[in-house]
């Protein structure tokens, strides 16, 4: 027996676009770049992905630039936007986070970070002097919904500059680039049904962004490198069907509650302001998150405890520490359980029933 | 014993306990592998010690390899509060502790016990050379490893016997080359990784240089003689051991000398000849015992560090732990570190060497 329950670091393949991806591996596999007939096939792909993407978000196909996954097109987001002050908030996840860091460190940029305690972000940002906000939409590990809508109108009538990463949002909330007005968003494959090494910023006409990597003129100048045109075939027909994905989201939002309702028992859940319906995150009483998420693993249980991260070393979970400032143990007993389509009642049972089993074996 | 029950199996990322796990596995067992994160590793010297990235990946490897789930642990805030901290405080106390005694008793094992309760495992597997065994009445025994060289018998005797009976350690009967050569039959992706020889957490061996790292001092005194008189200067009294005969500062032709008395409130070091090192009698404190405590003096064999070979004593249990008077006269006793008492092969208990 496995379940997956996981969907926040990584969506299963929906069969199409393995489809996809197995046809564009025996097509595809040219230089896109080339001036010749295998060129021009790969790059066919690549435009068709770009078309579908862009249709998918309500964007001009020009306007998306794709990249190697989510982290790739935060860095450019953040980092190729030019800034003196820079506003963002106290959950971002690493990909922005730390793209941040780098712009404090290397340019002496100055931030500003907005608190969201217990989830709840302020309706409003304190712009004076900022010349760019870098805030996500959706929360990767607690799912909290951010006024991103909000915050972009006010960051308009400022004349502020606003990157918007919206990896956990895409395919979760209804999303228009266009009707949005931000200058850049990051999205990523891997969280709609899509593979992972498959991502896309859209930037707005009028924001020029810089490339980061070096040594080529592809996507207009605006990300050096070969795009995949296998991954980006993926992610193409998977933004195809993120109207199914979002019809789906009520059933999974009410298969998340019947969980986080039988998880009440063993622990409180983190965030308490609006969040998506995919997710639940619970501080699980007298449990360490990392010792939790091994012990459900052996029971064919997957879950996680922070951000997924392949140094292989567990941390507690950032965010739910930024939540929580002054309560260090819901930080170390996060469970994050994350739902999508393919999640099933039987699923839920079996997941409910391994976490009663689990937890059973500290009070005996 | 196998199939069914859940064995948790330690992986360090080094050859033994890979060896450990792939024995096990072999053998049929439901393997869980873990590696419990202990230290950061920092600076240049991060290969081939505990706790280094490229270890934790071996570790993941090694189970790939064998088709096990694996899962990285982070105890390293035990670690600090029961084998680091003690550590730097024993070395400015002017001992020689032993971390690896305390790091099986209070952290490994025990640890790695609960975490198996945790996961379902009901026994905790690890690469070390050292032989559990029952007596005639089902009592759970400790003995030394069949490879007297790479035996660590010596560090598990404060294991308690209700955890040593639910550890297994495959390699008690293995000779270091044994193991290698049960490594590479197996496939283990390490099985020519070479061994690590220094304290996990101080990979390049300088204990000084890391205590006053982690304390942010650094103290300078006097080497002396036993009358006092001064013959040199050393930078910290936590850089000697009892014993010592390198880096004491006093070269030429003299003869040679050896630390004796390490007194850390004056900053001096006491250094002697090699017979003024010898001692018959020492005191151990934190008595641990296998079996019952023994009331009345006994006779066995008593070993005073990891590299010394036990020497016969009369043991006389006291209020604070035991008495040891040796046969003939033992060398180097350090204070801190640990006397364990056998029986033969068979680990009667210890304690740690007092001042």
């Amino acid at each position: 027996m496995s379940v997956y329950l996981d969907h926040h670091a990584a969506t299963p393949l929906a069969p199409e676009v393995v489809e996809a991806m197995t046809e564009a591996r025996a097509a595809a596999w040219a230089n896109p770049s080339s001036a010749h007939a295998a060129g021009r096939a790969a790059r066919r792909w690549i435009e068709e992905a770009r078309a579908r993407v862009a249709s998918a978000i309500g964007a001009r196909p020009a306007d998306v630039v794709f990249t190697s996954g989510g982290t790739e097109a935060c860095n450019l987001g953040v980092l190729g936007i030019a800034a003196r002050r820079v506003l963002t908030t106290s959950v971002e996840h690493p990909a922005v986070a730390e793209a941040i860091a780098e712009a404090i460190a290397s340019r002496g940029v100055e931030v500003v970070t907005v608190d969201v305690p217990r989830g709840v972000a302020p309706a409003r940002l304190p712009l004076d002097g900022v010349d760019l906000v870098c805030v996500q939409w959706v929360n990767h590990e607690t799912g909290a919904r951010l006024p991103v809508e909000r915050w972009v109108a006010e960051c308009r009538d400022a004349g502020v500059p606003v990157f918007v990463d919206a990896c956990q949002a895409l395919g979760k909330l209804e999303i228009d680039v266009t009707a949005l007005g931000a200058s850049a968003v990051a999205f990523a494959a891997s969280k709609i049904g899509g593979p992972l090494g498959a991502g896309a910023l859209w930037i707005a006409r009028d924001t020029a962004v810089a490339s980061r990597a070096l040594g080529g003129a592809q996507e207009r100048g605006r990300r050096a490198g070969s795009p995949d045109p296998v991954a980006l075939a993926g992610f193409g027909v998977a933004a195809s069907h993120l109207g199914r994905r979002l019809a789906a989201m009520p059933a999974v939002a009410a298969r998340r509650d019947r969980l986080e309702a039988a998880l009440l028992e063993h622990g409180e859940v983190n965030g308490e302001g609006p969040r998506v319906g995919t997710v639940t995150n619970v501080a699980v009483r007298g449990w360490n998150g990392a010792r939790l998420v091994a012990a459900l693993d052996v029971e064919g249980v997957m879950t996680s405890h922070g951000a997924a991260c392949s140094s292989g070393v567990d941390a507690p979970s950032a965010v739910v520490q930024a939540m929580y400032p002054d309560e260090a143990e819901r930080a170390e007993s996060a469970l994050r359980l994350s739902l999508g389509p393919s999640t099933t009642d039987d699923d839920l049972d079996a997941a409910i029933d391994a976490i009663e089993r689990v937890v059973s074996r500290r009070r005996t | 014993m196998s199939g069914g029950e859940r064995v948790l199996v330690a992986m360090s990322g080094g050859v033994d306990s890979s060896v450990a796990a792939a024995l096990l596995k072999e053998a049929g067992h439901d393997l869980v592998g873990v590696t419990l994160h202990l230290w950061d590793a920092s600076g240049g010297h991060a290969v081939g010690r505990c706790c280094a990235p490229e270890d934790r990946e071996d570790a993941r490897r090694t189970c790939d390899h064998l088709g096990i789930p694996h899962y990285v642990l982070d105890e390293r805030r035990a670690f600090r509060e029961r084998v680091v901290d003690p550590f730097v405080a024993g070395y400015l106390a002017g001992t020689t502790p032993s971390p690896c005694v305390h790091c099986n008793q209070e952290v490994k094992l025990g640890r790695l016990l609960e975490i198996a309760r945790d996961l379902g495992a009901t026994r905790v597997a690890t690469g070390h050379y050292a032989r559990i065994t029952r007596d005639a009445s089902n009592a759970i025994r400790l003995h030394r490893g069949h490879d007297r060289e790479k035996d660590q018998s010596y560090f598990l005797y404060g294991v308690p016997l209700d955890v040593l009976d639910r550890c297994m350690f495959p390699l008690g009967e293995l000779r270091k080359g044994q193991t290698r050569e049960e490594g590479r039959r197996l496939g283990v992706p390490n099985w020519d990784k070479k061994d690590s020889q220094e304290l996990c957490f101080v990979p390049d061996g300088d204990v000084g240089g890391f205590i006053e790292r982690e304390t942010g001092v650094a103290r300078t005194g006097e080497v002396v003689d036993a009358s006092g008189e001064v013959l040199g200067h050393h930078d910290g009294v936590y850089r000697f051991t009892v014993g010592q005969r390198r880096g004491l500062g006093i070269g030429g032709g003299a003869p040679p000398r050896y630390v004796l008395k390490i007194l850390p409130d004056e900053d001096r070091v006491v250094v002697g000849d090699v017979e003024d090192l010898a001692a018959l009698t020492a005191h151990a404190q934190h008595a641990v015992w296998t079996g019952a405590s023994p009331a009345e003096p006994f006779e066995a064999e008593v070993q005073v560090r990891y590299r010394h070979r036990a020497a016969p004593a009369r043991v006389t249990p006291t209020p604070e732990g035991f008495a040891i008077a040796f046969h003939e006269p033992a060398r180097a006793i350090a204070p801190g570190q640990a006397a364990v008492v056998y029986r033969g092969d068979q680990v009667i208990g210890g304690g740690l060497l007092a001042v």
